[in-house]
């Protein structure tokens, strides 16, 4: 029997970073986090900061991503080719979409959430700029499921994480207001073009030249 | 009317059409008979009087017995295993990949939308997406919890000459494309049926040389619900400039026609679409598509809530 895809859920690195517990279910495996969004798949907009090979050659990488809420590890290996294929063809940083599976690892002395990517793309600001708003507005509505104390993963979160719903609302302004402003200079932008763009003077100062080299007079009357 | 007249009218209606002259005197004459005075129950006399007909005029015994199914509309299929019969258009249709499936896709009227199989076993002839048709003597099914029709040898498909209006289900999503799927950039299609190759077969009509077509097959994810759409190529020159010639040309400077899918996949992945569209089945089908951008006015939105 064919199953339903699963949805990508939006979920900030700040509230990622703080999901540890891990729900198998029907033969799948999801990640519960504070606010009891139930993810088994993720999709994020982040800057690629960094890509680091574990190993000589091994072709497994580490990723270190960050969105404005905080900073995130990914690992691409032979299993997401897709994903693999553009990690070696990318440069960083980046900013980057990445579809991807979470997963809770044993650390030393904690448990630490790794992204596994699908995919993972370039893409230009107003995507990330777009996602900020839909995963404030996902986190709000979670946030307000968590204070009606709505349904079973709400529950369970309640147990496992106790979470200070303040802290997530507090990170959630932050997030927005970080990408508000970028999104107001691209609607002036946008309005009217060229307005706001300064035209950057030439320093002739520290520029020597002979004039002969650069009479085009002749090409003129060409 | 007595109630032998308005059988032997009945048993007439029938037979109306087809090149055959019946004298109704000498059917009442015998249903009379068979009621009125031997009071036969009303089913046997209407049984003796078709094999009588077959019998007498030569009148194929099919053409006789097998009755329609009752025309209904798509609304009001709800039960499994009904034999019903259909005035819908056809919206759309997929490739499938099992060989015992002809033709599988959606049917709509003016009530709905359902899913249709045509089995391979069938031999029926093929539909064609936009085309309305009459589907006689289908019988209902259920597969993952939803309503399908099922096209089987004894169905028959006749074309009618009439646009089926859809029932007004247009939904806009905005959603990012997290997948793009198999079978999608440039493809080769069968010249015969115009189904999507799979290594250049074309699992109707076996191997052929087809003709090349760019389409993509992609997910659209709005944090809440997964919708397949397809975007043919006059959608995808609009988002990307890269049309059947562009394509064909990355194709032949890299020698690789999988490159052209590689480009699109990193113009298109990860990018947020507002898509209006028909909620019908498996697939949300495109109307229009486009590139999605915040306002500023949203993010104010929000954090006047918040504040
Ligand atoms: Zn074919």
């Amino acid at each position: 029997m064919m199953r339903r895809r699963e949805v990508a859920k939006r979920v900030f690195a700040y509230e990622l970073l703080r999901s540890t517990h891990q729900i198998e279910s029907e033969g799948l495996r999801y990640v519960l986090t504070p606010t009891g969004e139930r993810v088994n798949r993720i999709f994020s907009v982040a800057v690629l900061l960094d890509k680091e090979e574990i190993g000589a050659d091994t072709n497994n990488w580490r990723l270190r991503l960050a969105d404005p809420t905080g900073t995130f590890y990914a690992t691409v290996g032979k299993f997401q080719p897709e994903a693999l294929e553009a990690i070696n063809e990318m440069n960083v940083p980046e900013l980057v979409a990445i579809v991807g599976k979470p997963r809770v690892f044993e650390g030393v002395s904690r448990k630490l959430i790794s992204i596994r990517p699908e995919n993972i793309v370039a893409v230009d600001l107003s995507v990330r700029d777009y996602w900020v708003l839909e995963t404030a507005r996902r986190t709000l509505e979670r946030i307000e499921a968590m204070e009606k104390r709505e349904g079973e993963d709400v529950e369970l979160a309640w147990t496992v994480y106790d979470p200070d719903l303040n802290e997530y609302r507090e990170m959630v302004k932050k997030a927005l207001l970080t990408v508000k402003e970028d999104v107001e200079i691209m609607e002036k932008l946008e309005e009217s073009p060229h307005e706001d763009e300064p035209e950057e003077e030439f320093d002739f100062e520290e520029f020597e030249f002979e004039e002969e080299e650069f009479d085009l007079t002749d090409l003129l009357e060409d | 009317m007595s109630r032998a007249e308005k059988l032997t009218d009945q048993i007439l209606e029938r037979i109306k059409g087809k090149d055959v002259k019946v004298k109704r005197e000498d059917i009442l004459r015998r249903m009379k008979l068979l009621i009125e005075e031997f009071k036969v129950p009303e089913s046997e006399a209407v049984r003796t009087i078709m094999n009588y007909l077959v019998r007498e005029y030569g009148i194929p015994r099919e053409e006789l017995f097998d009755r329609d199914s009752p025309l209904v509309k798509i609304a009001d299929i709800s039960k499994v295993n009904q034999w019903v019969s259909l005035r819908a258009k056809v919206v759309q249709l997929w490739d499938s990949n099992s060989p015992n499936v002809s033709q599988v896709g959606l049917i709509g009227d003016e009530t709905g939308i359902v899913k249709f199989v045509v089995w391979a076993k069938a031999s029926q002839p093929e539909v064609e997406e936009g085309k309305s048709y009459i589907f006689r003597n289908v019988v209902t099914d259920s597969f993952q919890g939803r309503m399908q029709i099922n096209v089987t040898r004894t169905s028959r498909i006749e074309e009618i000459d009439e646009d089926i209006q859809l029932p007004p289900r247009e939904i806009e999503v905005v959603g990012s494309m997290v997948a793009i799927q198999q079978n999608s950039g440039l493809v080769k299609r069968c010249n015969e049926c115009g189904r999507v190759l799979n290594k250049g077969v074309c699992h109707q009509h076996g191997k052929v040389e087809g003709y090349d077509d760019l389409r993509i097959k992609a997910v659209i994810d709005d944090g809440e619900n997964v919708y397949e759409i397809i975007l043919n190529e006059e959608n995808i020159k609009e988002l990307t400039g890269i049309g059947l010639d562009e394509a064909l040309k990355i194709a032949h400077e890299t020698l690789d026609r999988n490159a052209v899918l590689a480009e699109l996949k990193n113009m298109l992945l990860g990018r947020y679409f507002r898509v209006k569209g028909l909620r019908g089945g498996r697939y949300l089908l495109v109307k229009e598509i486009s590139v999605h951008k915040p306002k500023a006015d949203d993010f104010n939105e929000i954090l006047e809530a918040l504040a």
